[in-house]
């Protein structure tokens, strides 16, 4: 049984995964922290049953993205977490103002798309390839490839808007 | 900007978040530890006693019942009872039914299917739990009436009349929360049709 320093070792290696995928489907800052915790508790509540039977993170991507679905879906929950201020990871960090501009632009294209979409497109952009996108998501290879075919349409219409 | 620009960044991107590491450790605890009894508290007190003050009410109307003379107060006073307990049961069954969806065990494919169906389902209740509460509403004014205040509201004033009054009130008032459903009906419906769509 995996316990919690092992946990808090994988939670530290992964963080840039559960970063993007809150800042993929959180439309405001305190959504955004609301669903990093969210996922982070989440993995934690599943940590003790997962039994290596699929890789880390396949199971972490999995999670993450459901979690994104149930939170978000849900009544607007202020104030229900603890105000956590070195939460405002990463992009405080990003001195250079205009490369924060241009990701936030990146992240402003994904987020347009739908929500089958842009699991998909995330994982596409994360290097995954089609079989492992298709495992985490449960959609067919050759759908996936379909599906992805319509993104990048979509995607290079609204980038040339 | 194009597609495979767009790639490049989000590389370039990853590369600098990889590089911050920020969660400490002692901040990953207080996450796995995040105040979850506010959390089941937000949900479940408000619900809870809600559910109280439904039994309450409805023992009350049994314990009473045979002050209530008349058939028409009678069949107020089992129509209410019978709401009484329904709208609980009915609201806990929906929000029980939406929180059930197994996050780690479901794909993305699976979660969103079971997810929106259960957004339909919940909407569904949630107006059926509306109706439920404003035929209540009409049953259970003669009955207090008779069992607080000993008038028989069928008798000595024109009920019907403050019925009529009531409804427009009513149906604006029910235009207004049902606004609030179309949203979250359109987005689930749109989603089981696009994932019926390959």
């Amino acid at each position: 049984m995996l316990n919690q320093e092992e946990f808090i070792r994988i939670i530290r290696e992964n963080e840039a995964l559960i970063y993007k995928v809150s800042r993929v489907y959180a439309n405001t800052k305190e959504d955004e922290q609301d669903l990093h915790q969210e996922i982070v508790y989440q993995l934690w509540k599943s940590f003790s049953s997962f039994r290596n039977e699929s890789k880390l993170s396949t199971w972490m991507y999995r999670i993450a993205l459901n979690t994104s679905i149930a939170h978000l879906n849900k009544e607007k929950r202020k104030g229900n977490y603890e105000p956590i201020s070195e939460m405002m990871l990463n992009e405080s960090d990003i001195n250079n103002f205009l490369a924060e501009e241009r990701v936030e632009i990146l992240y402003a294209h994904i987020r347009q798309l739908s929500k089958i979409e842009k699991a998909i497109i995330l994982l596409f952009l994360e290097g995954k390839t089609y079989d492992e996108i298709a495992e985490i998501t449960g959609f067919t290879a050759t759908n996936i490839g379909t599906r992805l075919g319509r993104i990048k349409q979509k995607l290079k219409s609204q980038i040339k808007k | 900007m194009e597609f495979e620009e767009l790639k490049s960044q989000w590389a370039e991107m990853s590369g600098e978040i990889k590089n911050q590491k920020k969660l400490t450790e002692s901040l990953i605890i207080k996450m796995t530890k995040m105040n979850y009894r506010n959390k089941l508290g937000k949900i479940l007190i408000p619900e809870a006693i809600g559910a109280c003050i439904c039994f309450a009410a409805a023992i009350y109307i049994l314990f009473s019942f045979q002050n209530l003379d008349g058939w028409y107060l009678k069949t107020c006073g089992i129509i209410s009872v019978i709401i009484l307990f329904l709208i609980p049961i009915l609201s806990f069954h929906s929000i029980h039914k939406i929180r059930s969806v197994n996050i780690p065990d479901n794909n993305y494919k699976q979660f969103l299917l079971e997810y929106s169906k259960g957004k339909l389902q919940f909407v569904f209740i949630q107006k059926l739990i509306f109706y439920l509460g404003a035929l209540l509403f009409l049953t259970a004014l003669p009955m207090m009436a008779r069992l607080i205040a000993g008038k028989d509201l069928f008798t000595e004033t024109r009920l019907w009349l403050w019925y009529a009054i009531g409804y427009p009130f009513f149906y604006g008032f029910s235009r207004w929360v049902f606004k609030k459903y179309i949203k979250t009906t359109v987005e689930a419906e749109d989603i089981l049709r696009e994932l019926e769509n390959n």
